[in-house]
């Protein structure tokens, strides 16, 4: 890397962050709305498209944001849709088959809550964590364009909503479509979750690179991600809780994404302050 | 400015996270099969077994002394089944099998007989074993399902003027990955 490239902070990251949570949440409204004014009457292969479509579209949102915004000094979009697709790969070819098909997890996790926390943060965070740090540390990481800390938060959301968008189309296919006002919720908050998660591996691969950090930085980033990973899904399942009542149940679905929604908005502001104080280091440094 | 780009400290670095990401996997596994053996004891009529800690239990009914399903199975519950049925002491494993695949054929919806043969189970007893497959037709009620093909496999001790007979049953998708937990059940079931 050149050291005479001056390293600063790109102000649209955040925005882009911030602004795919609000949209999502935007989305989700409209979606929500137009189903239950409209109900769409659909045929099981147009119920399967629409879900699918519903899947892409999170991380659409954040590209489009991206593309948009990334002008001052624009990282090249060919790695960034690179990086999103090897997510999406490592989510299809590696994370589903081994947290569903070898670890079984559907037949085990939601046994009790022990269960839910140990299992959600040792099988299926650190699988998932591991995998999309692994989509950039073995593409974009030991390459020039990698040339600042913030570039570890872009490129690490890029493999996160792949990863996001590869769960949601598992879910739709093997659901054979879903119900179009939960099913959006539901993508929805994969999506924040999963982008909030990879922004934390993100912060530690910009340190990682940029500054001398001991061995053990990189394994507490992946760690700290897997806690935050399981944690959340053990939340998200005490807050969607159905409430039985004398009239019926109900799945408070909406829940799922207004925690889903803080998770992703403190992460993205933790995260920013702690690489808004890394750049400030490393000028001050130079 | 640091560009540790290719270092060792970065190999070591990422040879820590491979660690790290592994023994967490390991660990994850372990903990799995310590919720997955999880057993409780079962006793009733002279007959003993370690049951799936988790599952739902059924009260016993007429020959049925045990029935227990697993909940968290995607499409039909894995099943396992104890009967006990009394039999004159001259009555053979092979005799009583007809009688059980007679029983399945008249309950079980397109049910097929896939084999049947003598066998020596796991603990070396002499059994009769018999796999078969049936369509359930409903098997989650809540929303409108494609019925599934459930797999079955019948283990038929003679013992006396008594014939147990075990049975477990899974989904096709789940049959062969919950056969191997089945025999650890089958191990642990002693009678008199």
């Amino acid at each position: 890397m050149s050291e005479s490239k001056s390293i600063h902070e790109r102000k649209h990251v955040w925005r882009d962050e911030i602004l795919l949570i609000v949209v999502m949440c935007v989305f989700v409204g409209i979606v929500y709305a137009l189903d239950g004014a409209l109900k769409p009457q659909f045929t099981p292969s147009t119920l399967l498209l629409t879900g699918v479509f519903l899947a892409l579209v999170p991380a659409f949102i954040w590209l489009v944001f991206f593309y948009l915004q990334d002008r001052a000094e624009p990282e090249p979009k060919g790695f960034v849709l690179g990086v999103f697709a090897l997510g999406a790969l490592f989510a299809s070819g590696v994370g589903i088959p081994v947290v569903e098909g070898l670890f079984r997890v559907s037949h085990w996790l939601y046994t009790d809550t022990l269960s839910k926390i140990i299992g959600g943060i040792l099988v299926v965070g650190f699988t998932q964590e591991y995998l999309k740090y692994a989509a950039v540390r073995y593409s974009i990481y030991n390459s020039e364009e990698f040339d600042e800390p913030t570039d570890g938060v872009i490129y690490a959301t890029a493999a996160g909503l792949g990863y996001a968008t590869v769960l949601n189309i598992n879910f739709v296919v093997s659901n054979g479509g879903v119900d179009l006002g939960a099913g959006v919720i539901r993508m929805a908050v994969v999506a924040l979750a999963q982008a909030a998660f990879s922004g934390i591996t993100g912060y530690f691969l910009g340190r990682a690179k940029f500054e001398s950090e001991p061995i053990w930085w990189m394994p507490l980033g992946i760690t700290l991600a897997a806690i935050f990973n399981g944690v959340f899904t053990w939340l998200q399942v005490i807050v969607t809780q159905p409430n039985i009542t004398l009239s019926g149940s109900t799945t408070p679905t909406w829940m799922g994404l207004v925690l889903a929604a803080v998770v992703a908005l403190t992460t993205t502001g933790v995260i920013l302050w702690l690489v808004r104080r890394s750049i400030n280091s490393l000028q001050a440094g130079k | 400015m640091a560009n540790n780009q290719g270092s060792l400290g970065d190999r070591f670095a990422e040879i820590t996270v491979i660690l790290v990401t592994v023994v967490a996997l390991a660990a994850g596994w372990f903990f799995k099969s310590s919720i997955e053996n999880a057993s409780i004891p079962f006793e009733a009529e002279g007959i003993t077994a370690q049951a799936p800690k988790g599952w739902l239990n059924f009260e016993p009914s007429g020959e049925e002394l045990f029935r227990a399903v697993d909940r968290n199975s995607s499409g039909f519950g894995t099943t396992y089944v104890i009967r006990q049925i009394a039999v004159t002491s001259e009555a053979t494993a092979s005799e009583v099998a007809s009688a059980v695949s007679l029983g399945h054929a008249q309950d079980l919806l397109g049910f097929s007989m896939l084999d049947q043969q003598e066998v020596r189970d796991i603990n070396g007893r002499n059994a009769y074993m018999l796999t078969y497959a049936f369509v359930e037709s409903n098997p989650d009620v809540t929303h409108a399902a494609i019925p599934s093909v459930v797999r079955g496999a019948d283990f038929i001790y003679v013992s006396g003027e008594r014939a147990i007979v075990v049975s477990f049953q899974a989904d096709e998708k789940n049959y062969d990955l919950d056969l191997g937990r089945f025999y650890r059940f089958l191990q642990s079931l002693n009678f008199s």
